[in-house]
């Protein structure tokens, strides 16, 4: 016993020592962010930038809904959708090829090469196939908006820099998907396929594509809703679409058309999550019962229309309104009037690319580029924090199973508790969607107007986004805890907190604190374009570069981008590979 | 009267219609009562026990708790109510990602005060640990105290399950098929264990039972249970063969499962001998 309590007390101080450890970085860098990020929560509180809050909200009511405007809020949609949409389908173009030779499967390792002698071609085919995942990666890093700066510059305004920006950012995301898809099919067709002879052209069409089908399909369809929202947020750095559209009124100072835009943006974003939703249990139903409903729909329609099928018939409208659909996508974002045909395009986005290299590299620029650097890491930490804050606040009325009385608990029952359960439930639900809907760029010129230019307008901005998000996950991971403990807690006579801290929490632990760490990832994507709209970092720097030209130091920029989303993804997986702490 | 059930149902709505669950349960417990409910799987043990830890509210009927209705109580007292009834749940129920030692506080909860709770996550305080401390070495389980309840075995989560019942220290003992999942010479441990709780009958304590044997050996009166109804009810001393046969009849699944708990049984109780 007493050895025990020995070895209990000795492992017991190495645990608290490496606590403290912890809980000390974790304090020094809270507290270098909030410096970098220049929190000043006094400035909410200054007079002017409440009364510049005030005629804000005032500006944004009645909302603009004359005919003139809404034509405009109508165009600028059908562009925002068309620019999704030609973007996806250009992604899929380039990222397919690139996933397919990045798949390490068929080019680098596994049953397909164990046998293989290997010789300079099987050498050369993994270097390529080693590149295309880098190329893959390098695409992915850098923000699609900073793509689309970059595109802006290279083809000028509109709508064919935000296509071509989503085109090769989600190249990269929809490329290394796919590689990681297709990498987790099962072995063992690929054996029995290569063991006959077959190709690997004839391996990958016959084994590997037909069992990740399901997944590329759900994962490009989830692609695509990104793609919108990337899309409608694109326009702020002129891209064209309803991001263009808010900002200009923006710097109009015409808030009531800000709000007509906002609502437009929500019921866009809405409709597609629908649309998504919709094809995805149609592709699904039609997956495993096919033939069933195939058969079933044919000879209907052959008693009904003789000669053709009424399947087919479908079948064939949907192929054509596609087409259409697509063709008007392209057009809509200047493919074809003549801007993609002028002889010059090429030669500009060429001599660009060559005015960025080689990138610059002198000792007095990489040390102007240290502040921005810190700058976008203490937004990226003081956004997170705001919004774990606000999405722990909010996520707590939002639990349904902490919320609601079930209606089978015991006791007695009061209507007016339950309807003001309810209330409060819905009024959390509500405000976390509408944090969530709003793009971190348009919270940034919203909070531009409250705490002016720089990076605390950004870390509020990104603050409030996260909020929103952060909100909702944590909401339906403490939903998910397993029950029966729960019950256990409760039937101690323990209350609604106790059971939260007691038995919610400890199981729901690991899961939030991953969803936490994920989405700090995506935050420093998100700081590092800020500064675009004026919200500090390094975007700041690179829009400024951009100004005034000087293409070898964007170059920089972008690769410092590229390692500093590539060292967070790395420190994130780190972090979320243990659950415990 | 500790519990005193008044036709008491309980139906669930399913697809074709509703169920009943409990149909008209009447009976009560006196004040240091043991009572084992019996009869085959489906009789409605589980939900008879949900109701009288006061988690389940019934359809019909009334459930009286030292007197007071559970129907009508507001949730301080509903709270106060289930901090005097001690459950031992079939699964455990236990926190996976907790200690055993965090476990067996959780049996506190009801007594905390809000501060207290918060408090205690962090570090408990030093005489609750040692009240905790106390209740896992009188079930054995001291050395594991750090463990995670989801690292220990079966019989250690049911002894486990049992500190956080001591630790509640309540008036009621509920237990639901304390024995199911435990080989013999475990049952025979948990069992004293168990009737360790019972503290010279102070404490009144209710048990689900599917084996016979072991309610008849155990407890001085059983409440037989058959498609939710009473079937009988009174000293074990006075049941007969018939009967039983008769409470489990159609039911060969659970009468073939009888028969093999009570040769398992018998042999452990010879070779105690």
């Amino acid at each position: 016993m007493n050895e025990i309590a020995r070895a209990d007390y000795r492992g017991q101080h190495r645990a608290t020592l490496r606590r403290t450890l912890i809980a000390a970085a974790l304090v020094a860098l809270i507290i270098f962010s909030w410096q970098m990020a220049e929190i000043r929560p006094a400035a909410f509180f200054a007079a002017d930038s409440i009364a510049a809050v005030i005629d804000f909200l005032k500006g944004l009511f009645p909302p603009d809904l004359s005919t003139d405007f809404l034509r405009i809020v109508f165009v600028a949609a059908g562009r925002t959708v068309a620019i999704a949409i030609a973007g996806t389908l250009l992604s899929i173009i380039i990222g397919l090829p690139l996933g397919v030779i990045a798949t390490s499967t068929l080019f680098r390792r596994g049953v397909l090469l164990a046998g293989e002698r290997r010789g300079v071609s099987t050498f050369l085919l993994a270097g390529v196939s080693r590149a295309a995942r880098a190329l893959l990666g390098f695409l992915r890093a850098v923000p699609d908006l900073m793509w689309g700066l970059l595109f802006v510059v290279a083809v000028g305004l509109g709508s064919l820099a935000g296509a071509l920006a989503l085109a090769v950012s989600y190249a990269g995301v929809l490329g290394r998907v796919y590689a990681d898809v297709f990498e987790s099919v099962d072995a063992r067709p690929l054996e029995a396929l290569h063991a006959t002879g077959a190709t690997r052209s004839q391996v990958f069409v016959r084994a590997v594509w037909p069992q990740s089908k399901p997944a590329v399909i759900a994962y490009t369809l989830y692609s695509f809703e990104c793609c919108m929202r990337a899309a409608s947020v694109l326009g702020f750095i002129g891209a064209g679409g309803i991001g263009y559209e808010i900002s200009l009124s923006m710097r109009l100072f015409r808030y009531d058309q800000v709000l007509t835009l906002i609502i437009a943006f929500i019921l866009l974003l809405t409709a597609t999550d629908a649309f998504s939703r919709y094809l995805r249990r149609r592709l699904r139903a039609n997956a495993p019962q096919g033939t069933l409903a195939h058969e079933r729909v044919n000879g209907l329609g052959s008693v009904l229309i003789t000669g053709i099928s009424l399947e087919r018939v479908m079948n064939i409208a949907i192929a054509i309104t596609a087409i259409a659909i697509v063709t008007g996508s392209f057009y809509a974002s200047g493919f074809f009037d003549g801007s993609l045909m002028d002889a010059t395009l090429l030669q500009r986005m060429g001599r660009f690319v060559g005015a960025m290299m080689p990138p610059e590299v002198s000792a007095s620029f990489l040390r102007s580029l240290v502040e921005p650097l810190f700058q976008t890491i203490g937004i990226s930490v003081m956004g997170t924090l705001i919004g774990m804050a606000i999405g722990a606040l909010l996520a707590l009325p939002a639990t349904a199973t902490l919320i609601f009385i079930e209606k089978d608990e015991a006791g007695k029952r009061s209507r007016t508790e339950r309807a003001a359960r309810r209330g409060i439930y819905t009024f959390a639900r509500t405000v976390l969607s509408l944090l969530r809907s709003i793009p971190e760029l348009v919270w940034v010129l919203m909070c531009i107007i409250a705490v002016g230019l720089g990076p605390f307008a950004g870390a509020v901005a990104i603050g409030l986004h996260t909020g929103g998000v952060l909100g909702k996950l944590y909401a339906e991971t403490l939903e998910e805890a397993p029950e029966n403990p729960l019950e256990a807690l409760r039937s101690t006579g323990a209350r609604r907190v106790q059971v939260l801290v007691w038995g919610i929490w400890p199981q729901a632990r690991p899961m939030l604190v991953s969803y936490t760490v994920l989405r700090w990832e995506t935050n420093l994507r998100v700081s590092t374009v800020l500064g675009l709209v004026g919200g500090g970092g390094l975007g700041q720097a690179i829009y400024n570069n951009i100004q005034l030209g000087f293409y070898t130091r964007v170059a920089t920029l972008i690769l410092v981008v590229y390692a500093l989303v590539v060292t967070t993804d790395w420190i994130g997986d780190r972090l979320r590979e243990r659950p415990a702490s | 009267m500790i519990y005193s059930l008044k036709e008491v149902s309980k139906k669930y709505s399913t697809r074709n219609g509703s169920v009943h669950s409990l149909d008209g349960v009447t009976f009560d417990v006196q004040q240091g009562e043991r009572v084992a409910l019996i009869g085959p799987s489906g009789a409605g043990k589980t939900t008879l026990f949900r109701l009288l830890n006061a988690t389940l509210r019934p359809t019909d009927g009334e459930i009286r708790f030292d007197g007071k209705d559970v129907g009508l109580m507001p949730a301080r007292a509903l709270r106060a109510m289930r901090r005097r009834i001690g459950t031992i749940y079939q699964q455990h129920h236990l926190v996976p990602s907790l200690t055993a030692l965090e476990n067996t506080l959780c049996g506190k909860l009801g007594q905390w005060s809000l501060l207290q709770t918060l408090r205690n996550i962090i570090k408990p305080a030093p005489a609750e640990a040692e009240q905790a401390m106390a209740a896992l070495e009188s079930v054995g389980l001291a050395d594991k105290r750090r463990a995670r309840a989801d690292e220990l075995s079966g019989g250690q989560q049911q002894r486990l399950a049992i500190a956080r019942a001591l630790m509640q220290n309540p008036d009621v003992i509920l237990a639901d098929e304390p024995f199911a999942s435990l080989d013999p010479a475990l049952t025979e441990s948990i069992a004293s264990l168990l009737f360790g709780l019972i503290d010279g009958g102070k404490r009144t304590m209710v048990v689900t039972l599917h084996d016979v044997e072991m309610a008849m050996w155990y407890f001085p009166r059983i409440v037989a249970l058959r498609e939710g109804r009473i079937v009988f009810d009174r000293p074990s001393t006075q049941i007969n063969r018939d009967e039983l046969d008769a409470l489990y009849a159609g039911n060969l699944n659970s009468t073939h499962e009888r028969d093999e708990m009570r040769s398992s049984f018998k042999s452990e109780r010879n070779c105690a001998r």
